[in-house]
């Protein structure tokens, strides 16, 4: 069930009463969300439900084994960390079957095949679980933190089903940590102060980011990234531009759709974007892109890797660690790896020139607003060429985008003046201040109930007739 | 009345909040305006999805019916026409009527040198292309057309003889044209804009649903009216694709066959119907698609070896879509056959052997309506 959908709006509305409805009824609510989630996930592919259901169930009984395995004063001992680890195998063997199993069988078949042995149908097609990668993170960060003694106590195995299961982050996160979402099913949210200009301001302009705005990027990205040849380096180039705009679009339009479902609902989530491509350096990105994530890959592989402690090359080689197995996180493929080598080059060349700045005895001289600029226009160009290797099928066809840009003659009717537009206004929407949205959410909320209702009604039918006809699905979903 | 009265003058303690109730009030009257006002867009999308279930199309009829009554759809209707959206119910007949007309007013302009119009006999005369005067090679179609199409544009290209331009529309067809209207497309778009020598156009996936006339009459599936309705819609674009100069080919790929879960069937029928109507026109070929893509027995396979004896997935995972090699597989098909027309010999690339099918897969000389076994 996409969020932009007829579908989606009906199953939300019953949510929404229900969820009101029973709300000073802790246990009934958590069972009424937890079947409702159920059936959303269920929506794709019952088949699918017993696994995510497995999921909970495991890390759940993992959790209480860790809690219990524990020292006093919640030390950790050789049992409980071995327990952990144990947990986190499970998890990732599971992640990593469904993730790549398909992608090694299928690799072996073609290489038995250019030997001259065939293998028959090798159809094994493992149908890749939606929002896999996303619940799996959720979990294994539960039981990671009750290693870690972050709770005093084990989680009842219902608050457990609905954290992890919650249908608002379920598929394409963001990433919520448990001792983000749990508490605040102790807390009882007054139905009469839903927080609701937020919600629908939030919900509009994710609908708009997605439908319209990520729509309109894939009609020039994807004819770009599908066939380079066809299309000259002017073309080529604002295509990769319009494709970092698009995975912008369509991804944080999502995170903006679930953050206000879920507000709706009481439930509020961590932010997972702020602005990403205002960002002065590759580590002011990370800090505004899929921040949940990043948290995510800071806490549960960055540190525990050792972090910034040691020596530069001791951190160099975490940094690129961690980004590397940020990008196979997105899939089985090497154009993931190379994305994140891209990353992680980037945040180490930025560490060497950082310190080596640090040591100059006098400051260039330059303009700051030059230097910001320069810096932006460097990392967001470096952000762009990673999203090709991100983007293109294949190691050979990104090239092939990337060549275009020295050799691509030729004309193409691709770039229009509204393409541009829309680009250009994308990029400089990232540097709108941000009490700008904020006035405007208390200006929405100032309305009355049926000039918030219009201005809904309208946004919607705005969105729906600018946008394609039939909405692709998110790009993240299939992460 | 004090619903009413909260929605119109309710302010909350709180700013920025509304009571769990007016929430819902407010969501479910959003809801509501943009559902009527969207209704005819709806009943089009609705119209045009495989396999939706027939109640949903149903309520969006009924829904658009009231929006129609109340005259709440206008707003979006010139919202679609200032974005040039075809939604017109034009038949086929009717545009190629429109586009006769329209060429005969020109041909009865003093000056204009008089181009015939009837259905030639012979076949098209095409020149020989040379990477500086390639031909213009267009290819359209549903959704199966994106990976073909993309395939036969970058192989067609990579011949030095052919200019692609590749134009798809998810979800569409011949049985909806409230959806996407095809014919008027072809004929306001793409023949006045692109002018190409070859059309490469492939529909069917989408077509296998009833038929609603003008009148209202549904036509079943798949029935005798509806084969009967089908094939004046595709022999109308057949025609109108036909250039008055007799210097434009038309490749004619029939359906592949769909994997058994797909819920997808009547692919050979409507294969059969596309055969039948290019037998009679000699500037459109019929490509057998169907022999490519199944076994000796005419069934569906996701894998099948290829001429250099590579196992080949030919189909994406949901068994309706084409893989990048089962597109270029078809793509070098269509060029092979569209070599009997022109001259392509002087082409700067040649498939390999595990970019075509085996060389004895032939295709049939008579397609039939219904293939043994197929869904």
């Amino acid at each position: 069930m996409l969020f932009p959908t007829i579908d989606f709006a009906i199953f939300f509305l019953i949510v929404f009463s229900g969820s009101w409805l029973l709300r000073p009824h802790r246990t009934s609510w958590c069972l009424f969300i937890l079947a409702s989630s159920i059936y959303f996930y269920g929506y794709w592919d019952w088949r699918l439900v017993p696994l995510l259901l497995g999921t909970v169930v495991v890390n759940w009984a993992f959790g209480r084994a860790v809690h219990a395995s524990l020292g006093p004063d919640a030390a950790k001992t050789v049992r409980s960390r071995t327990l952990v680890a144990l947990a986190v195998v499970v998890d990732l063997g599971v992640l990593g079957y469904f993730k790549y199993a398909s992608f090694f069988v299928d690799t072996a078949a073609e290489r038995l095949a250019d030997l001259g042995i065939h293998v028959g149908d090798p159809a094994l097609s493992i149908v890749l679980p939606i929002g896999i990668s996303f619940f799996t993170f959720q979990a294994i960060s539960y039981v990671i933190d009750i290693g870690r003694g972050v709770w005093t106590r084990p989680v009842p195995l219902l608050d457990f089903a609905v954290y992890l299961t919650f249908f608002a982050h379920l598929v394409a996160g963001p990433i919520v940590r448990a001792s983000e979402f749990i508490p605040q099913l102790d807390s009882q949210p007054d139905p009469r102060f839903v927080r609701s200009s937020e919600a629908f301001v939030l919900i509009l302009r994710g609908l708009f980011k997605k439908v319209v705005i990520s729509s309109y990027m894939a009609t020039v990205a994807d004819p770009v990234f599908n066939l380079p040849a066809l299309h000259s380096r002017w073309a080529v180039l604002w295509g990769i531009w319009a494709y970092a705009i698009q995975i912008y679009a369509d991804f944080s339009g999502y995170t903006d759709i679930a953050i206000g479902i879920a507000l709706l609902l009481g439930i509020r989530f961590p932010q997972n974007f702020d602005a990403p491509y205002r960002a002065l350096s590759f580590q002011d990105f990370w800090r505004r892109w899929h921040m949940t994530l990043s948290r995510w890959l800071r806490d549960y592989l960055y540190i525990p890797l050792g972090g910034n402690r040691g020596r530069d090359g001791f951190v160099y080689r975490n940094l690129m660690l961690t980004m590397v197995i940020g990008g196979l996180w997105h899939g089985a493929n090497w154009t993931f790896v190379i994305w994140g080598f891209i990353h992680g080059c980037a945040l180490v060349s930025e560490r060497v020139v950082k310190q080596r700045w640090a040591r100059r005895p006098a400051p260039l001289g330059l303009p700051t607003w030059l230097v910001h600029a320069l810096q932006w226009f460097v990392t967001f160009q470096v952000v762009c060429l990673a999203w090709v290797f991100f983007r293109a099928p294949n190691f050979s066809d990104a090239m092939a985008v990337l060549g275009r840009l020295f050799h691509g003659g030729g004309g193409s009717g691709l770039v229009t003046p509204l393409l541009m537009f829309t680009v250009v206004a994308m990029v400089v929407s990232q540097f709108v201040p941000s009490r700008i949205p904020e006035r405007i959410t208390e200006g929405f909320g100032h309305l009355a109930p049926a000039l918030q209702m219009a201005a809904l009604g309208i946004g919607l039918v705005l969105v729906d007739a600018l946008g394609p006809a039939g909405i692709a699905p998110f790009i993240y979903y299939q992460f | 009345m004090s619903v009413l009265r909260s929605l119109l003058r309710s302010r909350s303690s709180r700013p920025g909040t509304l009571p769990a109730g007016l929430v819902l009030l407010v969501v479910a009257g959003a809801l509501v305006v943009s559902m009527l006002v969207n209704a005819d867009a709806t009943l089009r999308n609705s119209q045009a999805k495989r396999n939706n279930a027939p109640w949903r199309t149903t309520v969006a009829r009924d829904v658009a019916d009231v929006a129609d009554a109340l005259g709440l759809t206008s707003p979006r209707r010139a919202i679609d026409d200032a974005m040039g959206r075809h939604s017109s119910n034009l038949t086929a007949e009717q545009v190629l009527a429109r586009q006769r007309a329209g060429l005969a007013a020109t041909q009865k302009r003093p000056g204009h040198a008089s181009t015939p119009t009837t259905a030639a006999s012979v076949v098209p005369h095409l020149r020989t292309p040379t990477p500086a005067d390639p031909l213009k090679l267009w290819v359209g179609g549903d959704s199966v057309t994106e990976t073909f199409g993309t395939q036969l544009v970058r192989v067609s290209t990579s011949t030095g003889q052919f200019q692609g331009t590749l134009d798809f529309h998810v979800g569409t067809g011949l049985v909806v044209p409230s959806y996407f209207n095809w014919p008027l497309h072809l004929a306001q778009d793409v023949l006045p804009k692109v002018d190409p020598d070859v059309v490469v156009i492939m529909f069917g996936t989408n077509d296998g649903q009833n038929i609603r006339l003008a009148d209202g009459t549904i036509l079943t599936a798949f029935s005798q009216p509806w084969q009967d309705e089908y094939a004046r819609r595709v022999g109308a674009v057949m025609d109108l694709l036909k250039s008055p100069t007799n210097n434009r080919i038309v490749m004619w790929p029939g359906p592949p066959p769909m994997g058994p879960t797909t819920g997808t069937h009547g692919m050979d029928l409507i294969s059969h119907i596309d055969w039948m109507e290019a037998r009679t026109r000699p500037w459109v070929h019929y490509v057998d698609t169907w022999v490519y893509f199944s076994d000796a027995h005419l069934q569906f396979q996701h894998y099948l070896p290829s001429a250099g004896g590579q196992l080949s997935g030919l189909r994406q995972k949901d068994d309706i879509h084409m893989s990048d090699i089962g597109g270029t597989w078809l793509s070098w098909i269509v060029l092979r056959d569209l070599g009997r027309y022109v001259d392509l010999s002087g082409s700067r690339t040649r498939p390999g052997p595990n970019d075509i099918p085996p060389t004895s897969v032939k295709e049939r000389t008579v397609v039939p309506p219904h293939v043994p076994g197929a869904i």
